[in-house]
């Protein structure tokens, strides 16, 4: 187990190193001048050179991302061209928000989409097995933003329940979870449909397996055959999912941070692209990648942790 | 029988009640008081330093935080008035004569605010080693005279009518502490060292709001509200659910969403409609073939039905527009010089060469009533023969795809919709059409050495009448080029709850410390 953690995390080290190179030569390519967007049209021509100069992109890309590396190692993401905050402060502000909605998101939908799961396989070819069948497809179906609009004008304009945006008040949890119903259901609604038909699909190949019909033949009660012995070797490709859809979040959240006018990531990146601020661009889809590594790389570990299987294969 | 009814403080009740955290949440929504104003800005600040501020909400924060020896006032028409000054005069062309009023203190220990904090305030602007973008605003300015702790006079090159529209009573003449900001290192960005305004910063959270906190220390009319809360909201349709669910007070709302609002006010809320300074206009490259004949751009220009290109984009919100300079300031012109008239298009086009017709391009920023803007003029034009191909790109590539500095893209540009945003002085609208500006914000190319001279002159103009008659002129040489289409100046939608009674400016721009609430 250790050597094949050790070979995964060496592994994620090099995707890193791999994703930043490629969003860097993207940003060569990227039209539009940092300079005169940020800068504005009052700008003369020697503060966008000065500022060009200060950004480094007078350099050739190769020192830019050798620069780049170099900075990232001893710690520093670089300044904010807008504010001149340092980036990483800007950003570890950020993170908890987008970490918040993305496990609050993560966390229900699975609390959801496993047992619903686990009940249609359970019941195969009931009415509650159709019925969560329709139930997952409309949820997958549905775009998350139409789900966010929808949210917040059932929810909060008209029934008044929840609060449209922001994510509350600082050192008041109760109201910080107030401000996440609406976004972590809006991004995590589709994520129950997945994981309903994932689980429903894993769970009715195990429960078709010799062990399972010896644990049945032994007496024991369905619920035990269910949860102690066949989920636990169906769960092992939904955890990877789930790892996997912890990155994926990422991207759903910048909808959401919009939507919601909540701070985070997201809303930063996007934020920061448009206005061309490239240190926070970099600083900011650094730190979401080291992060999308991680929960792979944390994912797979559980799974090789769950299924000796997983580990001999690799 | 009894009704619960279901609200906010119901659900967080019954969440309390659930056992998640009875007891740790102390109050519902801050503003039930009626002492805490939120207002929506549709970004977050960016830099409030004077001399750098980055967009109008940087703008809006400042004229709260820093004093100014004028500012402008709310209202339906363009009026300045004394802010920190309790004098203010020109007393000659090139002499306003100031008197500061007793008792303005900066916070954080700076002592008293100073005529000589003026007069670093005002010089800094216009130093080379600083290199403001703004240092146009206060371009006639020689340097200013301090006569006494509170008084002095800013003594001028030459008379600069644009100074009392612009420059004395925006951000630009907003005043700074000398000892603060020298000791902050010259310069500052989102934490101003010093402040003295009828409120001050008490928290930021970037992304999430900016406390302004109530300054018990201003000597003049304070602000009604206790604190006022700066909500970044970027998306503007999240702004106008927010305001109809009552979780702000004010916000702009979407040109679109006008005729809606019209029709049906928001829920709790009013919108009110205040007419914009910006100006749109279709321009056409001059370097760019076909759109180097005059015939061609002329047909251009007779080929496009304005109002349903209006009607496309704002849904009858917004009205055309007969140059750059809009009604109620001074240079607005009256009337076009040529009017829709596609029989005369198409002549033109023959005369041109080019009767069969001819395909290009259009650049707008991916804005949906811009994009609503170029199918209408696709449309317009299809029916002459021109083939309009739309390219819209986000405003990351759009605002540089002109500039020659940034690349070749400038090339590229045939037709393009764009939009200038404006101060309530007709200089701020001429001064990017100029031959200098050619490649940097003339991005139609054109090259009027006529414009150039009579905008270097109107500047300097203090006969009003013969001010307008300028602005006019240039108007009228803008459109004979045939590179300009103007289109409208758009309309400001603003929406507020029918709690609060917003003080805005005649474009709707907001001055919080005047908000107040309705019993």
């Amino acid at each position: 187990m250790l050597a094949y953690a050790l070979r995964r995390g060496g592994l994620a080290v090099v995707i890193v190193a791999v994703a930043l190179v490629i969003l860097i030569a993207m940003i060569q390519f990227i039209p539009g001048d940092p300079a005169a967007v940020l800068l504005g049209p009052l700008a003369s021509p020697e503060m966008r050179e000065a500022f060009r100069a200060r950004m480094g992109l007078d350099q050739p890309a190769v020192v830019q991302i050798l620069r780049f590396f170099f900075r990232v190692l001893g710690g520093d993401l670089g300044t904010d061209v807008l504010t001149n905050r340092p980036v990483l402060d800007t950003v570890l502000e950020q993170l908890p928000f987008t970490l918040t909605l993305i496990f609050a998101s993560i966390g229900w939908s699975a609390a959801l989409g496993i047992p619903l799961g686990c009940l249609a396989a359970v019941r195969r070819g009931s009415a509650a097995d159709r019925l969560v069948g329709v139930l997952s497809v409309a949820a997958i179906a549905l775009p998350s933003f139409v789900v966010a609009i929808w949210g917040l004008l059932l929810f909060a304009v008209t029934l008044d329940w929840f609060p449209t945006i922001g994510a509350g008040e600082p050192g008041q949890p109760l109201d910080r979870l107030h401000h996440l119903v609406l976004p972590s259901l809006a991004v995590g609604l589709g994520w129950v449909g997945y994981l309903a038909r994932m689980v429903r699909a894993t769970m009715l190949e195990v429960l078709s397996e010799n062990h399972i019909r010896t644990a049945r033949a032994f007496g024991l009660t369905e619920g035990t055959i269910t949860f102690r012995y066949a989920l636990k070797i169906a769960i092992v490709p939904t955890v990877v999912l789930l790892g996997i859809g912890v990155g994926h979040m990422i991207s759903g959240a910048v909808f959401a941070e919009i939507v919601f006018a909540r701070p985070g990531i997201g809303r930063l990146i996007f934020d920061a692209l448009a206005t061309r601020n490239y240190p926070t661009v970099m600083g900011a889809v650094m730190v979401t990648t080291v992060f999308y590594v991680v929960s792979t790389l944390a994912a797979d570990l559980v799974a090789a942790a769950l299924d000796p299987r997983v580990r001999a294969g690799l | 029988m009894r009704k619960f009814p279901m609200n906010r403080r119901s659900v967080l009740a019954s969440m309390a009640a659930a056992g998640l955290a009875a007891g740790f949440y102390p109050r519902a929504a801050l503003s039930q008081d009626g002492k805490v104003l939120r207002v929506r800005a549709y970004s977050d600040i960016q830099n409030l330093d004077p001399a750098f501020r980055k967009a109008a909400p940087d703008d809006d924060v400042m004229r709260n935080i820093l004093p100014g020896l004028a500012t402008m006032a709310a209202g339906d028409s363009w009026q300045w008035q004394k802010d920190a000054a309790t004098r203010l005069e020109q007393v000659d062309a090139t002499h306003i004569e100031f008197t500061l009023m007793d008792g303005l203190v900066w916070s954080d220990g700076h002592g008293p605010v100073t005529a000589d904090d003026v007069k670093f305030s005002l010089e800094r602007m216009i130093d080379p080693a600083l290199d403001s973008p703004y240092k146009g605003d206060w371009a006639a300015l020689d340097h200013v005279e301090v006569s006494d702790d509170r008084s002095g006079v800013i003594i001028l090159r030459e008379a600069f009518p644009p100074l009392w529209n612009v420059g004395l009573v925006f951000g630009s003449g907003r005043i700074l502490s000398r000892a603060a900001v020298t000791a902050a290192g010259g310069r500052f960005d989102t934490r101003p060292p010093a402040q003295c305004g009828r409120y001050a910063i008490r928290e930021w959270l970037p992304k999430q709001r900016l406390v302004l906190a109530k300054n018990p220390d201003w000597p003049g009319t304070p602000g009604v509200f206790d604190e006022v809360h700066v909500i970044p909201i970027d998306d503007e349709k999240t702004a106008e659910i927010a305001l109809e669910a009552g979780d702000i007070d004010y916000t702009w709302v979407a040109v679109s969403s006008i005729p809606r609002y019209r029709a049906t006010p928001p829920r709790g809320g009013k919108v009110a409609v205040k007419p914009s300074l910006a100006y749109v206009w279709l321009g056409m490259n001059q370097e760019h073939a076909p759109f180097d004949k005059l015939e061609v751009r002329r047909a251009v220009q007779q080929a496009v039905d304005v109002p349903s290109v209006l009607e496309a984009a704002y849904f009858g919100a917004a009205v055309p527009s007969t140059g750059l300079i809009a009604p109620g300031l001074l240079g607005h012109r009256d009337k076009l010089i040529y009017g829709y008239d596609p029989d005369r298009a198409r002549d033109l086009l023959k005369q041109a060469g080019l009767g069969g017709g001819f395909d290009c391009t259009i650049d707008v920023l991916n804005k949906a009533e811009r994009v609503s803007a170029a199918q209408a003029v696709q449309a317009s034009l299809a029916a002459v023969g021109i083939n309009v191909e739309i390219r819209p790109h986000d405003s990351g590539t759009f605002w540089s795809i002109g500039d020659q500095s940034s690349g070749d893209t400038w090339k590229t540009i045939q037709l393009l919709i764009q939009r200038f945003s404006m101060q309530p002085d007709p200089a701020f609208a001429t001064d990017w059409f100029v031959p200098e500006q050619i490649g940097i914000w003339n991005w139609e190319r054109w090259n009027s050495p006529e414009y150039g001279e009579l905008n270097a002159k109107a500047k300097l103009e203090t006969d009003n009448a013969k001010r307008a008659a300028m602005y006019v002129r240039m108007q009228d040489l803008m459109e004979e080029s045939g590179s300009y289409l103007f289109l409208t100046h758009e309309a400001v939608g603003v929406g507020y709850r029918d709690t609060v009674e917003p003080a805005l400016m005649p474009a709707g721009n907001p001055i919080f410390y005047g908000f107040r609430p309705v019993a």
